[in-house]
């Protein structure tokens, strides 16, 4: 429970402090909508070409673009900023402050920073959503909202981990900030529905970078192409990932010897 | 004259010995840039196969070779980013260069160049490795070989000269990064990097004339896998020469500009 | 003979717009932008000779740094004249820029990853040396700071005192004639410290070159600068010997003598600053500093008997005190 007290309080002060830049809160609407148009060109010059996509159609792929722009925002928002603030602590010895503090590591670690205008991002991706689910005349059931939900939150998850495990090499391997170069790439492919690739990079992005699983599956479940058994395996994964995260966590501890005198 | 070059060769090889240190992190980062063309090439391959094999000209064989190439003109035309000047400036790194008889914008030319040929011979085993995945159609002659290597290298100067023009924009305003997205959005519209310009509009396909960004991406691309006619690889050379010449003229005005107003705040 | 550097009234003022807090006030400001003038330099003069080595001092944010930065010609300045090897400095042509040095304290011009000897050949090429000239005066410098094993090696492998000689050795390789040192030691053991001052000592006498150097370690300034320019708020507070400075704004003498009995008391006689067995140091008074000697030797029986100035330390701190209003 104290966990839940602290994070909450490191997001009361992450929030005020970005009220003090609010120029901040201008250029990432401005970054959001610039995404935004040249995604939408990009689905429009396919569209100009062809009525669907491996089986996807145009407001599928709207509701695909609506999901990857939300997600985007919350790995931006909250999951990259904590990151690659402990990859930068684990390089400089300085993570020897957030270890001392009475609170579960990891915790404190993941939950330090928040970008709060990133959040424009989920505003803009459900409106996205919406537009996309009223070309679809808002075929979507009981079931397939939850599968909907749920699988974000999976998604989320899943990425949080994936990230988590990569920084933590950073105890071993001390360069590892161009992961933040690798990782926004491979997102990028998000934006389309991962069937839509070659074998091998579908079952790369399902299993090496969870991506698969952040973008495609919630949109198929609102689109209602959900499975049970994706389901299920989303949530078997999750828990699988979650497990080596705190794992690797916890033994990267054990080798951490803070910076040298 | 003979002096430049002494600091050329000196700067590419302290800038190659550096980057060699750091082969993962430089694959990494290659590696990222992969995905971006990859994607572009696996949506379009699949347009093209269900309009029947090729779309705007292009089948999937082309489209790959056009991606491949992609990913080498990508590596070429990478220059210090406006955000690095904002970097530089705060870090006080500028003062020192300011400090030394060598313009510092040579310095940026020369450090990237050395870091280039890294890159490249690093490139060469990912351009492989995608070759074999996805089977490119590509067979240049070698005119469009070596109009295609100097190509590459100007587009290299003229992105440089276009993100030293809205880095020197830092100078003035810390509050550009408004500035600097649009930018980038024009370019992936405008220059062929999202798709190859045949695919966009003809509006754009125009304006893409007057605009440099063409001539920093989608021009070399296009001399290896366009197939184009002698006069257009010599006029698209000339295009090039054209805007690096007036490029460096606006380039070197403004710095002066600049520098007056950087030592008159203290950065 | 010319004055090698040559300032006359240098002024440097900024405009900056002030700021309240509070909502009102920023909302206010959104319209109505008020400015102060901020007067960083107010009208400094000096000139310092070639071969000279002189302690530019001065509390932080006294002008220092920015009188630093017009000599070297990253500012402008708002009014004044500054003359640097015959050269402006604010136009920083080519030809002073190769005569010229700067090395700070804590900053690298080094490459990270790459040995020393790679980033002395990028210097060559930048100062267009002479390759011949280059080794021996780079063979030089390596012999004189006992450099030979650590060039080969990785910068970022180098402790920080290492890395430090290994700057001033890339900052030395063009000979310039005027080297402007900002805390040159800063972080260094006190071992290191001394092998840097000795090599900038060695440096000035072989070359005849004239060193501007900040230092906020006394023990730099004690070793190698027999003329200190002190400054302060903008305005020239002190320019003259170390010895005069001290002499002028120090109020203290430092009195140290052996007593035989400890229970006497000495507070007639001064402020005790301390005891080390029966060691005694007091500070004293500079105008009673001979009648209480006297005292001392008649009323106590007092062995090994001192005099000296109070240290430096002290002397600077009085001194950084002076306030602004005692300057107009």
């Amino acid at each position: 429970m104290q966990g839940f007290k602290l994070a909450f309080n490191y997001l009361r002060i992450g929030v005020m402090n970005e009220f003090q830049y609010r120029a901040n809160l201008y250029i990432q609407i401005l970054q959001t909508f610039i995404a935004l148009g040249t995604g939408l060109i990009g689905l429009s010059l396919v569209f100009d070409q062809v009525d669907q996509l491996g089986g996807w159609g145009k407001a599928d792929l709207l509701a695909v673009m609506g999901v990857f722009t939300i997600m985007g925002g919350v790995i931006r928002a909250a999951i990259q900023p904590n990151m690659e603030r402990l990859m930068d602590e684990i390089r400089e010895g300085t993570l020897d402050y957030a270890l001392t503090k009475p609170a579960d590591s990891q915790l404190l670690v993941s939950v330090r920073e928040f970008r709060l205008w990133t959040l424009v991002d989920v505003v803009v991706g459900v409106v996205v959503l919406i537009i996309a689910l009223n070309q679809l005349n808002w075929l979507v059931g009981g079931w397939s909202a939850l599968g909907f939900f749920t699988a974000l939150v999976m998604g989320a998850l899943m990425i949080y981990c994936f990230w988590l495990i990569i920084t933590s090499t950073a105890f071993w391997f001390v360069r590892v900030h161009e992961i933040a170069n690798l990782f926004e790439g491979l997102y990028a492919a998000g934006r389309w529905p991962v069937n839509i690739y070659p074998n091998w990079l579908r079952y790369g992005l399902t299993f090496l970078v969870p991506v698969a699983f952040a973008v495609t599956v919630p949109a198929s479940a609102l689109t209602g192409r959900l499975t049970l058994q994706t389901w299920l395996g989303a949530l078997a994964l999750t828990v699988t990932l979650f497990t080596i995260a705190r794992f690797i966590w916890k033994v990267g501890l054990r080798n951490y010897s803070g910076a040298s005198a | 004259m003979k002096r430049y070059i002494d600091f050329y060769t000196s700067m590419m090889r302290l800038s190659v010995l550096e980057q060699w240190q750091y082969p993962i992190a430089n694959y990494f980062y290659m590696i990222g840039m992969l995905a971006e063309p990859v994607i572009y090439m696996v949506v379009w391959s699949a347009v093209a196969t269900q309009q029947g094999g090729s779309v705007g000209g292009y089948t999937p064989g082309s489209l790959a070779a056009y991606y491949i190439v992609w990913t080498l003109v990508r590596q070429m035309n990478i220059a210090f980013t406006p955000y690095g000047w904002e970097w530089r400036i705060r870090q006080g790194r500028l003062s020192m260069s300011l400090m030394r008889p060598m313009h510092p914008l040579h310095e940026d030319v020369a450090f990237f160049a050395g870091w280039k040929v890294v890159m490249i011979i690093l490139w060469i085993p990912l351009a492989l490795a995608l070759s074999f995945f996805f089977k490119p159609d590509l067979h240049p002659t070698l005119l469009e070989g070596a109009v295609f290597f100097i190509a590459i290298w100007m587009a290299y100067l003229i992105r440089t000269i276009t993100l030293s023009l809205l880095g020197m924009v830092t100078f003035w305003t810390t509050r550009v990064s408004a500035l600097f997205e649009l930018y980038f959005a024009a370019e992936l519209i405008f220059s062929g990097r999202l798709v190859p310009l045949s695919l966009m509009p003809e509006w754009v396909q125009q304006a893409a004339w007057f605009m440099p960004f063409r001539w920093a991406f989608g021009f070399p691309i296009e001399t290896l896998v366009g197939n184009m006619p002698v006069n257009d690889l010599f006029l698209g050379l000339g295009m090039q020469f054209v805007w690096i010449f007036f490029g460096t003229i606006l380039v070197s005005q403004i710095w002066k500009i600049a520098i007056r107003q950087f030592s008159a705040v203290g950065g | 003979m010319p004055s090698v550097i040559s300032i006359s009234k240098l002024a440097k003022h900024y405009q900056v717009p002030e700021r309240e807090a509070g909502l009102k006030a920023a909302a206010k400001g959104l319209f109505k932008r008020t400015y102060k003038i901020v007067k960083a330099v107010d009208g400094i003069t000096f000139d310092i000779q070639p071969g000279e080595i002189v302690g530019f001092l001065g509390p932080n944010g006294a002008g220092k740094t920015t009188t630093l930065k017009m000599l070297t010609g990253l500012l402008h300045p708002t009014s004044g004249q500054v003359s640097v090897l015959g050269f402006e400095p604010a136009k920083r042509p080519h030809d002073y820029l190769r005569q010229i040095t700067l090395v700070m304290g804590n900053r690298n011009q080094l490459s990270w990853d790459l040995p020393a000897l790679d980033s002395f050949d990028l210097q060559r090429a930048i100062y267009s040396i002479p390759t011949d000239e280059f080794k021996r005066t780079r063979d030089e410098f390596i012999e004189l700071l006992e450099l030979k094993d650590l060039v080969q090696k990785p910068v970022r492998n180098l402790s920080l005192g290492e890395r430090m000689k290994m700057e001033f050795v890339g900052a030395l390789l063009h000979k310039p004639k005027v080297l402007f040192l900002d805390e040159p030691t800063l972080g260094l053991d006190v071992t290191m410290q001394k092998r840097i001052r000795s090599f900038v000592a060695e440096y000035n006498q072989r070359y005849n070159a004239t060193v501007l150097l900040t230092s906020h370690y006394m023990a730099d300034v004690e070793a190698l600068c027999k003329r200190v320019i002190v400054i302060h708020h903008g305005q020239l507070l002190f320019d003259g010997e170390l010895s005069a400075l001290v002499e002028k704004f120090s109020a203290f003498k430092t009195v140290g003598f052996t007593l035989e009995d400890p229970a006497a008391d000495l507070s007639q006689y001064g402020d005790v600053v301390s005891v080390d067995g029966s060691r005694v140091t007091m500070r004293v008074p500079k105008e009673k500093t001979s009648a209480v000697t006297s005292r001392l030797l008649n009323e106590l029986s007092v062995e090994d008997l001192t005099v000296e100035a109070a240290p430096i330390e002290d002397v600077i701190e009085s001194v950084f005190s002076v306030k602004k209003e005692a300057l107009e």
